[in-house]
């Protein structure tokens, strides 16, 4: 795939979507992702028996919880200072990016470990790092890798999953110092090495937030790896970043979310390390951070809480519907071009970066329903879809010339059965005989022929349906207007 | 923007949301999602451990217990321990086994004596780590390790194996009668300080999928994951 769509955000979809298409190593990646991801989660609803219950009950928590959030926030922000923590509230991603700069300037840090956190990426936090001089790692080992490589991630849990192990080495080597082999467990070892020196030299750990509990101020963070519990066990200052809609009410709300959430992500029971964290180390404690700092991110979310399609906020980043998706499975990640990928990516990208920018996303979508049956907390995806949809309507911008046009006489001629009529009349004399020999049309003319570019168009029928009504219903037998006799619908019943 | 004027937008944007809540479809009851651990606690433990890549092993004595760990710390050649207080492991005899093993014990009594440099190298190279747990959880195999001055949280985390040692009384059925327990021990509500600094749950050795999708163990944590749990 080519380098631009690997490192920058915001491309033409189809573009990328097509040279994705058209890379054979990706597209082989791409299609282990059902037999493995997609097949454990699936698996993992079936095997829970409470399963839907479970995920109904996770998703009542959290609309309730935005039913209230202001309220809940303010709790988090009381539980987190009476600990000695410190809450900095941030309205988008610049400010954050300057509360986190401060606090580390004030601490004086040169060195930070990070664990993964799709916030900071969406904040375009490690740049601002860079270029303050601070030295950056990232510390989970999928987002060591496209660090390295300089790439963006491609999956919300599996960030390096367009590379493989050839790959792998290869962006490993140069820093190594010498030629790693495509073996796994030797490169695994390798960042197990390199990746312990910098945990023990860092100053501060800057980590992502699963969720955050309001009554007890507790931070909760998952991982598979454990380099989560190391960046927030060994640097003195810990640094956390959350999206406001990570709040939960209270603890007990807690094993809801855990369950569903590892199911969703990989199909495990619970996930390997999850870790509570309710502020800094206590008197006598050998290990954990003598600061806390929790940033709260607002960067468009009460701009969508207040609207149509809050219930996006729901979303707790599993990538399960990544996983579901057969869009997602054949274009991958980066083309999608904003920080989060797949169906929710197709939500997302245009709610917070802008619908216009971004009008390809709501139809990267065959509205197949697979990422709402996969989701843990069950968000009505193809429904938002069709919304945003129907918003680009509204935005003169985001459609073609041609498309505007096409949609203005589709909806004009639905309104008046005079142009309907004639319209259909038209298209059965002109496309349908033409094509009389086939039933796909292959190559359609002029500004419509993006349409056929992909996919095939179906003939329209040589006969109108309503010509062939008034004929008398054709060979059936079926009378036009009166109710026909049983023996007659014979054709239709299939029992 | 002002801490103010953020929680005003918030506000008024909660109130607009209320206008777009959800529909509740089925049912839901405190319980939903609750699994629990079968008859035998122990043994669905020990099966789910192993089922998640690590190794446990269900022992009916003390002394069976320290046997199973001697075998561990030879086929190891382990030479030094970080090691946690605690009284399953004062009951186990842990100092005297690893006395009679001459494998150094690094416990946080001792660790904290050192400069923090020191502290941080010598954490960072032991061969073993060896602790208890506050609870185990039978459903899905996991440890709850919560953080206190005499149980750090690395001891689990930074050496290549870790071993906790685990009597039956202390596995619980499922992750939701530990936060029961919590609220009973008055950590939660308006408490959070009652709540320790740090509580972390394992479930298996130290996993990563991001090279194809294909498993590989111990990238950070420990690749060698046991438990034994004592059940007499
Ligand atoms: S929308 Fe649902 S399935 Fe997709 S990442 Fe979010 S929580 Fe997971």
């Amino acid at each position: 795939m080519k380098l631009a769509y690997l490192q920058h955000e915001h491309h033409e979809f189809r573009d990328a979507a097509a040279d994705a298409m058209a890379d054979a190593q990706l597209q082989g990646v791409l299609g282990r992702l059902a037999d493995t991801l997609g097949v454990r989660n699936r698996e993992a609803w079936e095997d829970f028996a409470d399963s839907a219950a479970t995920r109904e009950r996770a998703r009542r928590i959290k609309d309730a919880t935005l039913a209230d959030l202001d309220k809940h926030l303010e709790t988090l922000e009381r539980s987190v200072t009476r600990l000695g923590g410190r809450v900095h509230w941030c309205d988008d991603g610049a400010a954050a990016r300057e509360a986190i700069l401060g606090i580390l300037r004030q601490c004086g840090a040169k060195k930070i470990v990070k664990s993964k956190s799709m916030t900071t990426e969406e904040i375009h936090l490690n740049p601002a790092l860079v270029e303050a001089g601070i030295e950056t790692v990232e510390t989970d080992f999928g987002e060591y890798i496209i660090q390295v490589a300089g790439h963006r991630p491609s999956h919300i849990v599996g960030p390096a999953l367009h590379l493989n192990a050839k790959q792998v080495a290869e962006v490993l080597s140069p820093v190594a110092g010498e030629t790693l082999s495509s073996d796994r467990e030797e490169l695994t070892r390798f960042a197990r090495r390199a990746l312990r020196s910098k945990f023990a030299e860092a100053d501060a750990g800057i980590t992502g937030v699963n969720f955050a509990v309001a009554e007890t101020g507790t931070i909760v963070l998952v991982s598979n790896e454990g380099n989560a519990r190391f960046t927030t066990a060994l640097p003195r200052v810990h640094i956390a970043i959350m999206g406001m809609e990570k709040v939960i009410p209270r603890l007990a709300d807690l094993p809801v979310f855990l369950k569903v959430l590892a199911r969703g992500a990989t199909g495990q029971k619970l996930s390997v390390y999850t870790s509570l964290i309710t502020g800094p180390r206590r008197m006598g404690e050998l290990d954990g951070p003598e600061e806390f700092h929790l940033v709260i991110l607002d960067n468009g979310r009460s701009r969508i809480l207040g609207g149509p399609l809050r219930e996006s906020l729901f979303c707790i980043r599993c990538g399960a519907c990544l996983n579901a998706c057969p869009i997602y499975r054949n274009v991958g990640g980066h083309a999608y071009g904003g920080t989060y990928s797949g169906p929710i990516g197709a939500v997302l990208t245009p709610l917070y970066d802008g619908l216009s920018q971004n009008h390809h996303l709501p139809h990267a979508s065959s509205l197949c329903g697979a990422c709402q049956a996969a989701c843990p907390v069950k968000i009505q995806i193809p429904e938002m879809l069709i919304r945003l949809r129907e918003q680009l309507h509204h935005e003169p911008r985001a459609l073609g010339r041609v498309e505007r046009w096409a949609y203005g006489i589709w909806a004009r001629a639905m309104r008046s059965p005079r142009l309907y009529r004639a319209g259909t009349w038209l298209a059965t004399r002109t496309l349908g005989r033409l094509k009389r020999s086939t039933r796909w049309l292959t190559k359609l003319p002029g500004g419509l022929g993006g349409w056929t570019r992909t996919r095939d168009f179906p003939a329209p029928a040589e006969r109108r349906f309503r010509d062939w009504w008034s004929a008398g219903a054709g060979d059936w037998g079926l009378g036009a207007g009166e109710g026909a006799s049983p023996a007659s619908k014979e054709p239709f019943d299939h029992a | 923007m002002s801490r103010e004027a953020y929680l005003a937008r918030v506000r008024d944007a909660t109130q607009a949301g209320r206008a777009y809540r959800i529909e509740p479809r089925g049912e839901v009851t405190p319980t939903t999602g609750y699994v629990g651990g079968g008859d035998d606690l122990c043994a669905r433990f020990a099966a789910e451990a192993n089922a998640v890549g690590g190794t446990a092993v269900v022992v009916r004595s003390f002394d069976e217990a320290r046997a199973e760990l001697a075998k561990v710390l030879r086929a190891r050649r382990a030479e030094s321990a970080f090691v946690w207080r605690h009284d399953v492991l004062d009951r186990l005899g842990l100092a005297g086994l690893l006395a009679e093993l001459s494998v150094a014990a690094l416990d946080p009594g001792a660790l904290a004596k050192m400069p923090r440099d020191t502290r941080r190298a010598t954490i960072l190279t032991a061969d073993i780590g060896i602790t208890s747990a506050d609870y185990g959880i039978a459903e899905t195999g996991t440890l709850a390790m919560f953080a206190r001055p005499e149980q750090p949280r690395l001891a689990s985390l930074a050496p290549p194996c870790h071993v906790a040692i685990l009597e039956r009384r202390q596995i619980l059925p499922d992750l939701f009668d530990l936060f029961a327990a919590l609220d009973e021990a008055g950590t939660t509500a308006g408490a959070p300080h009652k709540v320790p600094s740090n509580l972390t749950f394992i479930t298996g050795p130290s996993k990563t999928g991001d090279i194809e999708l294909q498993l590989t163990t111990g990238v950070h944590g420990p690749g060698d994951w046991r438990v034994i749990v004592v059940d007499g």
